[in-house]
């Protein structure tokens, strides 16, 4: 009998590749631990468009990743309904795009590109275009209407790490990796930091995987291994509602701020691309230039977000694999590298997944999950893309809500679209439990508390991530105190309250500060006078 | 409309200000948009005599000679109200007294001069309980009056949060606001008694 210490595989990195290879590996029978220093989803996993890519982006230069994208849209589709809303997308041909030399010419080898990569894209005529799309630039002279979607990484990785764990997988988060231990040329486990309790602990597996995104660089080092990542910072505006209900795109050589993606109640644009320093992966700010682009950039897609209020900001880190000959790692492919140190490097028992993208994240899983069972001798096929994940087995909102006794309410519609089929889990025993806590995003004491119990949630972020309690447009200003008594209290220690919405409240106002101006600022102006932090009229004195 | 002050905007320190105005003997005139809040000075105002102009809201005014000379509202149009002093009281950025842009703040109404820091990032402190720059700015003023174009208006008093140094967001400013507002009413008796 193995220690409770022992496992086959170790993976580093609670990101979406981290759980995918996590899943993957506990699917076939591995044991696994999966390790994260901070919570699911932190890094690049929950700092991108949430684009279902269909390929298109990459078709004309890189039919390689073109082709995954497609492939791996169309699974997703299939095995994570519950995460995905099929928008439909267009790439639109603008009047400046011409005189840049992408114009209807461009456009044609864009779809050529697009249907030699097994993409459907058919060009409509600009006024169809804006009957698809209403908010669309209206002058835009061309139109190619692809299979582009939208995606919620958070429930995608909530339900990845979800699986493993079904599937027998320890999963610590808040323990960041230390060291590796180490015997010869070969790895033998980890030593890690409880960061909550400051308590280390060392674990042991035959195989250890690198999946930790641009942190990943750090963690090859420990080893002695070098990879040569080159960290791309991405920015993103997230705007105040709904702007647009179908993913809009320029049909042009790949740029700034050229996406815009809509998601469940709003707009996000993106993305820049600038490379950074690795010390700065971990705070990054958007800058005023960043989003006077962003800005400049989306209204060419659509005029109206120039009058539209900006909820926040955000910037994420792509772990992309360096070429020093290009400055702006805009030409790097986005392809998959999936390194074993064993022939590369000559270190034992060290697999480093990285590259890729969300989209792909499921292929690379499988790529990992192929090299560690070679390793270890295990022969076993990957079902990752026939398997439904937890959630979307039958995520339909009609027959969830079947579940739940009388008439369903909002908040228990709420729950059933985040958590799918998983929200008969759900305890709704009392009327308490059914008031709606969040009411931007209709989220139940009932469900914070099931959070608490099932998913792993110890701070209102990792209840955000799980529940988006905070993430509508009044960015926690009206529900964050009650969230985080009710979190305090599912946590079984009330005196966290104050501690928990002082943590969020930073968190948000970070995303604010760099759009500070306009409606922002008349909004954050709301907040302070909402909280006002040991000042003569505190929350529990109103 | 011809009034002897008018009192723009209906907070505490413009219904306070039009109340102490108008039992001094003064014909006041308050035009309070948004809300309807701060019901009971208002009534106490109308009980003196005073006239509430409600959920209506000024867009513009006529300067002459270092004067303002009237104010037109959204709702009067061509109507304006014309009054020998003015009180302006429209608040901070959430009552739109001032306005933000990506670089610069600005009094929306009479492009009065406002004090505030162009390099925007300086505005916040990454802290949320911490002191907010941007709570700090305001109009500014020579005395009790309000400047544009760095000479003062001799009858446009600011008071109460649209002033630089005055908000309540982050904590009680309520003597604070009743002193800008006292400190109007002191100047515009002055001025007036001075007159008659």
């Amino acid at each position: 009998m193995p220690s409770k210490n022992e496992f086959d595989v170790i993976i580093i990195g609670g990101g979406i590749t981290g759980a995918g290879t996590a899943r993957d590996c506990a699917m076939r029978g591995l044991r696994v631990l999966l390790i994260e220093r901070h919570d699911i989803a932190t890094g690049a996993t929950g700092r991108n468009h949430g684009l279902l890519h269909s390929g298109a982006r990459y078709a004309v230069k890189d039919s390689e990743s073109a082709e995954e994208c497609i492939r791996e849209n169309k699974i997703l589709r299939s095995i994570a309904s519950n995460c995905i809303e099929d928008t439909g997308g267009l790439f639109i041909t603008l009047p400046e795009d011409e005189e840049a030399g992408f114009g209807l010419d461009y456009q044609q080898k864009f779809i050529d590109a697009c249907q030699r990569a097994g993409i459907e894209a058919r060009a409509i005529s600009p006024s169809d275009a804006r009957e698809m799309e209403p908010s669309v630039n209206p002058s835009l002279i061309g139109a190619v209407v692809v299979p582009d979607g939208s995606v919620d990484p958070f429930r995608l990785c909530a339900a990845n790490v979800t699986d493993a764990a079904m599937h027998g997988a320890k999963v610590l988060v808040y323990t960041e990796f230390i060291d590796f231990i180490r015997e010869g040329d070969t790895i033998q486990g980890v030593q890690v930091l409880d960061t909550r309790t400051g308590v280390k602990a060392e674990y042991r597996a035959p195989v250890t995987v690198n999946a930790a995104g641009i942190w990943g660089h750090g963690v090859a080092e420990k080893a002695g291994v070098h990879i040569g990542m080159y960290p791309a910072k991405g920015a993103l505006l997230v705007f105040g509602h709904r702007v647009n209900n179908v993913v809009i795109n320029r049909c042009r050589k790949s740029a700034d701020g050229d996406i815009l993606v809509p998601g469940d109640s709003v707009t996000v644009i993106g993305t820049t691309s600038t490379k950074v320093p690795f010390e700065e992966c971990d705070h990054m700010e958007v800058t005023p230039d960043e989003v006077r682009l962003l800005l400049r950039e989306g209204c060419a897609l659509c005029p109206s977000l120039a009058s539209t209020r900006i909820l926040r900001a955000y910037a994420g880190v792509r772990p992309l694999v360096a070429d020093d000959s290009d400055p702006t790692g805009r030409s790097i492919s986005r392809g998959i590298v999936c390194l074993d140190h064993e022939t590369r490097d000559g270190v034992k028992g060290f697999i480093s997944i990285t590259g890729g993208k969300l989209m792909t994240y499921r292929l690379m899983a499988e790529l990992a999950t192929d090299a560690v069972c070679r390793k270890l001798g295990v022969n076993q096929a990957c079902s990752t893309a026939e398997t439904p994940l937890p959630g979307s087995v039958d995520g339909r909102i009609e027959t969830v809500s079947k579940r739940f006794e009388g008439k369903v309410t909002l908040g228990q519609k709420g729950a059933a679209g985040r958590q799918g089929d998983l929200v008969g889990k759900l305890r709704f025993d009392s009327d308490a439990d059914k008031q709606l806590v969040c009411e931007c995003e209709n989220v139940t004491l009932a469900e914070i508390k099931y959070a608490v119990a099932e998913l792993g949630v110890r701070s209102l972020g990792d209840l955000r991530r799980r529940t988006r309690v905070g993430m509508g447009t009044c960015q926690g200003t009206l529900c964050i105190r009650k969230a985080a008594k009710a979190l305090a209290q599912a946590l079984g220690d009330p005196s966290l309250e104050a501690k928990l919405a002082a943590d969020y409240l930073d968190e948000r106002w970070k995303g604010m500060r760099a759009v500070g101006w306009g409606d922002t600022l008349r909004e954050m102006e709301f907040m302070q006078r909402v909280y006002k932090f040991e000042k003569p009229y505190s929350y529990d004195e109103i | 409309m011809k009034f002897d002050v008018v009192i723009i905007g209906g907070g505490l320190a413009g219904t306070s200000a039009a109340t102490e105005l108008q039992k001094s003997g003064l014909k006041c005139i308050l035009v309070a948009d948004g809300l309807s809040l701060y019901n009971c000075p208002k009534n106490e105002f109308k009980a003196a005599g005073g006239t509430v102009l409600q959920g209506d809201r000024v867009v513009s005014g006529d300067f002459e000679d270092g004067r303002l000379l009237r104010v037109y509202t959204a709702k009067l149009g061509n109507e304006p109200l014309e009054a020998g002093q003015f009180v302006l009281a429209t608040g901070k950025y959430f009552s739109r007294g001032l306005v933000a842009d990506m670089d610069k703040v600005y009094e929306p109404l009479f492009n009065l001069d406002v004090e505030y820091d162009a390099d925007r990032p300086s505005w916040f402190d990454p802290s949320f309980a911490a002191p907010q720059r941007f709570l700090e700015f305001g109009v500014k003023t020579s005395g009790a009056l309000a400047l544009k174009g760095g000479v003062p208006i001799e009858n446009l008093y600011p008071a109460g949060e649209v002033l630089a140094g005055v908000s309540s967001a982050q904590g009680d400013a309520t003597e604070q606001i009743l002193n800008s507002a006292r400190q109007a009413v002191r100047a515009i008796r002055k001025t007036d008694y001075a007159g008659e």
